[in-house]
């Protein structure tokens, strides 16, 4: 029997003139575990609110076509008959959250729908989730990992057969990325639940998926189990998605000639280490020199920060702080969430103070020295970009700071910076409605403006699809010689391996590491505790070679070529 | 001068928007584990519309006096968050307080006295029993007490998803005005001018605040008002089965009578002082 049947299913948004949805026929066999992919704006997330009835019954529209998911017509039954059949978790989960407490939240569906078990059923959900222990908790205690389960359990609750998630990990460590991802992949064996989710991450889908289907522009592609997907690596790229790296290295290494046209293409690192061996005459690993000056920036010494907390003990970020950032420097921040990465830098541009201990810019103590007075020295870019967005268009919030401060040639330096971050066509636009790539163009514009000696980015990559975290990394790359030191606190470690020159990791309130790319991904004791996910490529590099040192897939291709009898 | 650098100083440093914030969560759910907490919320109710009419009604310093002081062992009992007790005191001088103080300075003798003692009394008794009530119980608790006595479900939902917005909305607001700290220039204030300047300041940015607070919030609830569909918000409120299976975890117990009866008692004797006297 098949979870979802839809025939000829063309949608149309009211006021829209083009559909988003067209003609797609498909049916979703039950106990599946589909990804779907496809390019921003595609019509993903429209597509899956059809199969909760959202569409077209509380999101009205032009609708044709039928949707019968799990037997019941989605034109015909109601959104709270459809909704304990099929469950859905948005991408921004945290607005998905309704209670105030944890258990409270996953049984308030079940609640509404006056089932008399209801305590019970979120309780059972609560600890499939894992979440047992915190059910007395207040929602604000959680961290986002935390967050994004009781969402999940929230609409686990309800006993849907068919699960639905909107982009799961865009916002999780990889640790928390993995735990949901296990969670699912047993809701699906051990349970039998048909589970759906927009993913752009395609080595999950490589480990976790039976099936990928291919939205382009509102329209069906195709629908193929996971591995003969995710090897149609040119048909993917054009729709800006990219398959595993272990696949584009074999596909380019077939280009070149180094892989025998029959093999079959790899999509996991354990595949990859069967097709590929190293070089004979491979070239030693090179090492990754940091041309950081020894010119200091911001320095912490012995600091001491933490926050309030509504009940009981304030929590501690920082016990005992000293790191030193020097000029010239390319840092990348990484640790879990919560590991206190916003926290340092908040710290740094005055805008909390630390308790005990010091911080200071250029070796000056910022103690008494007020956030407005450095902006010119030190500039942050927060992770949410509609939080710097204070005027209603862009133009006006990147020339806001240099108008408020009298700078000369305010209005050209605006128009250059317009330029430069290709947003000319979108000065009069208000921020908060441009795309996600856009968005976060015009945040780092608003950023170096004042021009700072010193910039830190918190998350400029997470939440985009993979085609606008290109652009963005080559905008960051672009922007190297603008600022001349620079953080980014991240997840993104691709980010880290091509862009930083100095990685630091916080772990528990204390640097547990700091150095090169080299020394940290070469450790594996750090990448163990701190739970980071390497790069796949670099992965796959150490699968082969255990001294291998390969950050991109060039690297990679320079080193090993593949096995001729694999 | 020292009242305008207090209060220029304070809108973004000493009260900052993170403190209000910790102080409103505490103030709601912050004392789940106190005496008054405790209690069945229909008993409070009860309890409240005694305590928040009955003193109007009355002049009697001695029964008002006794009034007083039981709402405010209450208060204490329900520790409630030090940031509304102030607004407490706040309130009480700005009505009358400040009246009855400038009378004794500008030698009112007991006539005078007396009346607006009786009036301040008859404010913070009201309060006192105000604050016991709405800030000792968790909102959830007074949702469903009002559901109790009849009110529409509509209400008691808007109760507890206001407290549950607001922390979303002070956070929203915290960070616009961390943008406008960061990239703002405002005015040196180290003369009273300069303060007078910075405060107007101030006061602008909160109010330019107002635009992208509100888009922000109304970007964030997009998804809240779908999800409310998906998780039966509709159906519950006119599903009478929903309504009993809130209220079925209501129950009166010992301590809710032996509060109720302690406050009787308390009464009884206040009125019988004052008859005495």
């Amino acid at each position: 029997m098949n979870a979802i049947e839809i025939n000829n299913l063309t949608y149309c948004y009211p006021g829209c003139e083009r559909p988003t949805l067209k003609n797609i026929t498909v049916s979703i066999e039950k106990g599946d575990f589909l990804a779907i992919v496809g390019n921003n704006g595609c019509g993903k997330s429209t597509f899956c609110k059809t199969l909760n009835g959202l569409i077209p019954q509380f999101i009205s529209g032009d609708f044709q076509g039928s949707v019968v998911a799990c037997g019941l017509d989605t034109q015909e039954a109601d959104v709270g008959t459809l909704a304990r059949k099929v469950g859905y978790v948005y991408q921004d989960f945290e607005n998905q959250i309704i209670r105030p407490t944890v258990l409270d939240d996953a049984s308030y569906a079940c609640l509404n729908y006056a089932m008399p078990d209801y305590v019970q059923r979120g309780m059972t959900a609560l600890e499939q989730c894992g979440l047992s222990g915190k059910k007395d908790d207040f929602i604000w205690q959680l961290s986002g990992g935390q967050a994004h389960l009781l969402a999940l359990a929230g609409a686990l609750a309800l006993g849907p057969d068919v699960l639905i998630l909107d982009e799961p990990i865009a916002q999780l460590d990889p640790r928390h990325a993995d735990t949901i991802y296990d969670l699912l992949r047993e809701f699906n064996e051990k349970h039998g639940k048909t589970i759906i989710v927009i993913e752009h991450h395609t080595e999950y889908i490589a480990d976790y998926c039976k099936h990928v289907m291919l939205l382009r522009d509102g329209e069906l592609a195709w629908v193929l189990p996971a591995h003969e997907a995710l090897t149609r690596v040119d048909e993917l790229q054009a729709s800006s998605i990219f398959p595993p790296q272990a696949t584009i290295a074999a596909h380019r290494m077939k280009k070149l000639g180094a892989l025998d046209e029959k093999t079959p293409l790899p999509i996991t690192v354990e595949e990859g280490a069967q097709v590929f061996k190293l070089r004979e005459n491979a070239p030693g690993p090179a090492k990754t020199e940091s041309r950081a000056s020894l010119l200091e920036a911001a320095s912490f010494h012995d600091v001491q920060v933490s926050y309030r907390s509504v009940k009981g003990e304030p929590h501690v970020v920082f016990k005992n702080l000293n790191l030193t950032i020097n000029k010239g420097d390319k840092v990348a921040l990484i640790g879990s969430n919560g590991a206190g990465k916003s926290t340092l830098m908040k710290m740094m541009v005055g805008l909390l103070k630390p308790q005990k201990g010091d911080v200071k810019l250029g070796g000056e103590s910022i103690r008494d020295v007020k956030p407005e007075a450095l902006s010119r020295r030190i500039s942050m870019v927060y992770q949410n970009p509609e939080d710097m967005f204070i005027k209603d268009s862009i133009g006006g919030d990147i020339a806001y700071a240099m108008e408020v401060r009298k700078v000369e040639g305010s209005a050209a330096r605006t128009d250059e910076l317009l330029e430069r971050f290709r947003l000319t066509e979108l000065r009069e636009r208000d921020g908060r409605l441009l795309s996600g790539g856009q968005m976060r163009r015009a945040s780092l514009a608003i950023g170096v403006a004042l021009n700072p000696g010193i910039l830190l980015l918190d998350e400029p990559t997470a939440n985009l699809d993979i085609a606008t975290r290109k652009e963005i990394m080559r905008t960051l790359e672009d922007m190297k010689d603008i600022t001349e030191t620079a953080v980014i606190a991240t997840h993104d470690m691709q980010l880290v391996c091509e862009w930083a020159e100095r990685i630091i990791v916080l772990c528990g309130g204390e640097v547990v590491a700091d150095g090169t790319r080299d020394e940290i991904f070469g450790n594996a004791d750090v990448i163990k505790k701190v739970g980071i996910r390497s790069p796949e490529i670099f992965s796959l590099g150490q699968a082969i070679d255990k001294d291998a040192l390969c950050y991109t897939i060039d690297e990679f291709l320079e080193r090993f070529e593949g096995r001729t009898n694999a | 001068m020292k009242a305008v650098e207090k209060l220029s100083e304070s809108i973004f440093d000493k009260l900052s928007i993170d403190f209000l914030r910790n102080q409103v969560l505490k103030n709601a759910y912050g004392n789940n584990d106190t005496v008054i907490a405790g209690l069945d919320p229909r008993i409070l109710l009860v309890w409240y519309l005694f305590f928040g009419i009955v003193p109007w009604f009355v002049s009697d310093v001695t029964f008002l006096l006794g009034c007083f002081v039981l709402v405010a062992v209450t208060t204490l009992m329900a520790h409630v968050a030090g940031l509304i007790l102030f607004l407490f005191g706040l309130g009480v001088f700005t009505q009358t307080g400040y009246l009855l103080i400038v009378t004794l300075l500008f030698g009112g003798d007991a006539t005078a006295v007396a009346p607006l003692l009786v009036l301040t009394l008859k404010v913070a008794t009201v309060s006192l029993a105000s604050v016991t009530v709405f800030s000792g119980m968790d909102p959830d608790k007074l949702a469903n007490g009002l559901m109790w006595y009849g009110c529409p479900e509509r209400l008691s939902f808007s109760i507890s998803y206001a407290y549950r917005m607001l922390p979303i909305l002070m956070e929203e607001f915290q960070n616009i005005l961390l943008s406008y700290r960061l990239r703002g220039n405002p005015p040196e204030h180290e003369t009273l001018m300069g303060k007078i300047k910075y405060l107007i300041y101030q006061l602008k940015v909160i109010i330019h605040s107002f635009y992208p607070l509100m888009l922000n919030t109304a970007k964030r609830s997009r998804t809240t008002v779908e999800v409310l569909e998906i998780k039966g918000y509709r159906y519950a409120a006119i599903n009478k089965d929903v309504k009993k299976i809130k209220l079925a975890s209501l129950q009166v117990t010992n301590n809710d009578l032996l509060f109720l009866s302690l406050s009787f008692l308390w009464v009884a004797v206040t009125v019988l002082l004052s008859t005495l006297i």
